[in-house]
């Protein structure tokens, strides 16, 4: 049994990847403390963490996002990392290096590394220097019109604006011709100021149905650096995934190899230590551009686990504990197919309104080669003020085909009750034809969900739906109508029984 | 046999229902569905010879939420009526335009006189750090803008009233 790399971690997040890291700690006999604020003093995260500390109000700002009471939980519960997940605090320079001053580990890159690859006009200069391809535009931010019509110009319309501060497919517009050009800017501006407080935009050319391929990538603090394979993230919704998988149909061995080798490049030139993801855009050539780098966990990182064997958590907290790269990493291969699912608290059937509620009813899908992350439990309530994610679907299995088939029955037997999702819908883009074909650009769903028919099943749904809602009457308390008490979500036995006698039944 | 009704998206279906140990036969429009309570909440559906699953709760104001297939419908019965319509819940009104909830207003594109188009964008609210464009439902004309960009709403104050157009095409 080898000694214990941290004492204890405090993971500075919330929901499924809190939960996901704290599983992390457990496998290596490190203790685990978690934060919550008001709004998630009864969450699943809270409640699996060996230690947990009040943060504060509901509010980011005012909790997660707040460097110094995240410092001072650990330091109150003795701490020696930190590890932030991804979104808050993920790629925020200020965190590491707050860490660095009070002699706790981050587990993450450096400062140094995030600041770069955070700026994506910073980084598409440095990227250029070390001859990875880039999408042509601009390499320096501005705020004169006039400065990002004369680089319209040159790239060619259509032409994209995109926050210098974050991705996400917040702060991005496409523009079309000049005279969208001043609107567009406007509207980034705005969405980037509000999302990540910096309102910086730049520009470039617009790639039209490319493809998202991803890498992962892994460095030690002993210059050894490797990647994962890749992850086509190309099901996006307002530029915000939905669907992932990986490998990826439009890679071959040489593709894959020469992307491979340049996301290792990469990290390299930008000094990078601990996980990160080089996010390429492989247009309808086979070409691929460097589009910009993640510098923390992702929330897809799953699929990759799943088709390399490999535990992505455990690495990064080895790697910042000053180990270098698991043996178990070297000679990887990519071994059948995995694809992954992001449940979120919308409305798939109303324009993906965000889903607020309690939860009445939660069971996960099970089975070999499927895994759920997942940050709720029935009884819990799903408020607007976080980000809406609350659990992935992943499923492996030996070919794609076999995968989709299994993620559809596996969305199928997934049950919540009492907030909304896009299940449905997911089901839907899944047996898609073009999905099954493969055929996955970022306009997927653009192109072929935009008209959803009103899938009737010649009412056998509905039908269902009601033998099971009389049985429910029959088998249940209809007690208040108020108030998500268990007896709600999760009726007790007494309840289901229904009327019954001791000792034998004269009428069966 | 104990016989009940429900209404799902305004369709009324009846069921009559026959207990057979664990299990209960219910039939509907025809149809036998044998159906069998497995854990709480969540029940199996045996239905010409195809067995199915499917998780039903009751709803935070008295209907019943039944999971099936990926997809969640809501059913109630005739006397769950007075309780329908939880906070939120402008569903079927065609002719005002509410927030999905509590956000600020960053874009109102229409003025009163305007014609709007089912599928047009009326508002936009900013809400969990995205944009949020509500579509109106229904071809009518602006009738009143009660609220201008900027401002904070609730999900129960209309922001935009419209005259709906009649549709000579409905029954």
């Amino acid at each position: 049994m080898s000694e214990k790399l941290f004492n204890k971690i405090l993971i500075a997040n919330r929901s499924e990847i809190a939960v996901r890291i704290i599983n992390g700690c457990r496998v290596l006999g490190i203790g685990s403390v978690a934060v919550y604020s008001e709004a998630d003093i009864n969450s699943k995260h809270r409640l699996v963490a060996d230690e947990s500390v009040a943060i504060g109000p509901p509010p980011p700002g005012e909790s997660y996002l707040d460097i110094d009471k995240i410092i001072n939980a650990a330091r109150e519960t003795g701490c020696d990392a930190i590890h932030p997940g991804y979104g808050f605090l993920a790629e925020n320079p200020d965190l590491p290096e707050r860490c660095a001053q009070e002699k706790i580990t981050f587990i993450g890159p450096s400062a140094e590394a995030m600041r770069l690859m955070g700026n994506k006009v910073a980084s598409r200069v440095k990227m250029a220097e070390v001859d990875v391809p880039l999408i042509p535009g601009m390499t320096a931010a501005a705020t004169e019109l006039d400065v990002f019509r004369k680089a319209a110009e040159k790239a060619g319309y259509p032409v994209m604006i995109k926050a210098a501060a974050g991705g996400g497919g917040k702060g991005m517009r496409v523009v079309n011709g000049p005279g969208e050009l001043g609107d567009a800017i406007e509207a980034a501006r705005r969405e980037a100021k509000n999302a990540f407080g910096d309102d910086t935009v730049y520009l470039e050319k617009f790639i039209a149905n490319p493809r998202h391929i991803e890498f992962q990538v892994l460095a030690d603090q002993h210059g050894n650096c490797i990647h994962l394979f890749e992850r086509e993230c190309s099901i996006q919704r307002r530029h915000q995934k939905i669907i992932e998988e990986t490998p990826s149909v439009a890679l071959d061995a040489k593709l894959r190899a020469r992307m491979g080798a340049a996301a290792v490049n990469v990290a390299r030139a930008a000094d990078y230590t601990n996980a990160g993801t080089v996010e390429f855009l492989l247009d309808r050539d086979g070409n691929f551009y460097f589009l910009e780098m993640n510098t923390r966990l992702q929330v897809e990182h799953p699929i990759t686990e799943l088709v390399t064997g490999t535990d992505l958590v455990v690495e990064q907290i080895r790697i910042a504990a000053g180990k270098p790269l698991s043996d178990g990493l070297k000679n990887l291969t990519q071994r059948g197919h995995a694809i992954e699912c992001r449940l979120y608290a919308e409305d798939g059937d109303n324009n993906f309104m965000p889903s607020t509620g309690t939860i009445r009813h939660y069971s996960e899908p099970t089975g070999p080669g499927i895994r759920v992350d997942s940050g709720i439990m029935a009884g819990m309530e799903i408020t607007i003020d976080y980000d809406p994610i609350m659990a992935k679907l992943i499923v492996h299995a030996p070919d794609r085909q076999t995968a989709i088939t299994k993620m559809v029955g596996a969305l199928e037997s997934y049950r919540i009750l009492g907030v909304k999702t896009s299940r449905k819908f997911m089901v839907e883009a899944l047996c898609h034809p073009e999905f099954r074909a493969g055929r996955t650009y970022t306009s997927f769903i653009d192109d072929n969900m935009s008209e959803r028919a009103e899938q009737d099943d010649d009412g056998l749904s509905r039908e269902m739906a009601a033998a099971v809602a009389a049985v429910l009457s029959m088998t249940t308390v209809r007690g208040s109508v108020t108030g998500a008490g268990p007896s709600e979500a999760s009726p007790t036995p007494w309840q289901v029984m229904g009327s019954w006698q001791i000792g034998d039944s004269i009428n069966a | 046999m104990p016989k009940h009704e429900f209404t799902i998206n305004g369709e009324t279906i009846e069921c009559s229902s026959e207990k057979h140990g664990r299990q209960y036969e219910v039939k509907v429009l025809g149809r036998t569905f044998t159906v069998t309570p497995t854990s709480p909440g969540l029940f199996s559906v045996l239905v010409d010879g195809q067995v199915h699953s499917a998780a039903a709760v009751v709803g935070a104001d008295g209907s019943i939420l039944v999971d099936i297939k990926a997809s969640v419908l809501e059913l109630r019965e005739p006397s769950d009526e007075e309780f329908a319509g939880g906070a939120g819940d402008h569903g079927e009104e065609k002719d005002k335009i509410f927030a999905p909830m509590p956000g600020k207003i960053v874009k109102l594109p229409v003025k009163v006189g305007d014609t709007v188009e089912p599928r047009q964008q009326v508002v936009i609210v900013e809400a969990m750090k995205m944009e949020n464009p509500v579509v109106a439902k229904a071809r009518g004309k602006v009738k009143a803008v009660h609220f201008a960009v900027g401002d904070q709403v609730d999900t129960e104050s209309p922001i935009v009233e419209l005259e709906l157009e009649e549709d000579p095409a409905k029954a």
